[in-house]
């Protein structure tokens, strides 16, 4: 599953810190959902989802290998 | 904003909770070692030396305790590399376990190295490889972000 957090984060000017804070999670789980290694639940998908004043499909795409 | 300060609170929480854990878990390891060495080193009557087992559970069912209460302050992928490490010191602790029972039917194991007793401290070096391989799986180790 790929992810547009880094490209939402940067529109908003935030850091993973700044992120981490907004959602209610580490800093570390913010790098690890933004790299990849984590497909988050569906409750904090859609956390960020309102935090980026977006949708969750704008956030996370399935790949074809998915 | 009130949100952000509930996050914070939780934080705080979360930093009291984890430095809570270490010293439940120094006081169980420094019960467990220092109930070994009596029973170990004295004449000690038998009753003495059930309350001294009793004081080590009690230590360790505390720490346990404080360990679960901790799980409830992580986010997901804390939890995550929390329970993947358990599971693989799960796993290697019954390797151990199954490979000395097989040992012990053929040859005879030197109980002094491995007894019981000396089998404890395998474990937690069992979870902090599982903690190890769990971090590197998801990336919390990495120091590089923005």
């Amino acid at each position: 599953m790929k992810n547009t957090i880094k490209v939402e984060r940067a529109k908003k000017n935030w850091t993973q810190a700044d992120l981490a804070l907004k959602i209610g999670v580490s800093r570390q789980a913010v790098n690890s959902i933004e790299t990849g290694k984590f497909v988050p639940s569906t409750a904090l998908a859609l956390k960020m989802a309102r935090v980026f004043e977006t949708t969750v499909e704008i956030i996370f795409q399935l790949e074809i290998t998915d | 904003m009130p949100e952000l300060v509930i996050i914070s609170t939780m934080d705080k929480q979360k930093n009291h909770l984890g430095n809570r854990v270490t010293v439940y878990a120094i006081i169980w390891c420094l019960s467990y070692v220092g109930s070994l060495f009596v029973l170990k080193s004295y004449e000690v009557p038998k009753e003495a030396g059930i309350v001294l087992t009793i004081v080590t559970l009690l230590a360790f069912a505390t720490f346990i305790y404080k360990y679960f209460r901790s799980i409830y302050f992580m986010d997901e992928v804390q939890i995550r590399v929390q329970m993947e490490a358990i599971v693989i010191a799960f796993s290697l602790g019954l390797i151990l376990i199954m490979t000395l029972g097989l040992l012990d039917l053929v040859i005879t194991l030197n109980m002094v190295n491995w007894g019981y007793r000396y089998l404890i401290p395998y474990f937690f070096i069992f979870y902090f490889i599982g903690l190890f391989i769990s971090k590197r799986k998801y990336n919390i180790e990495n120091e590089k972000y923005d």
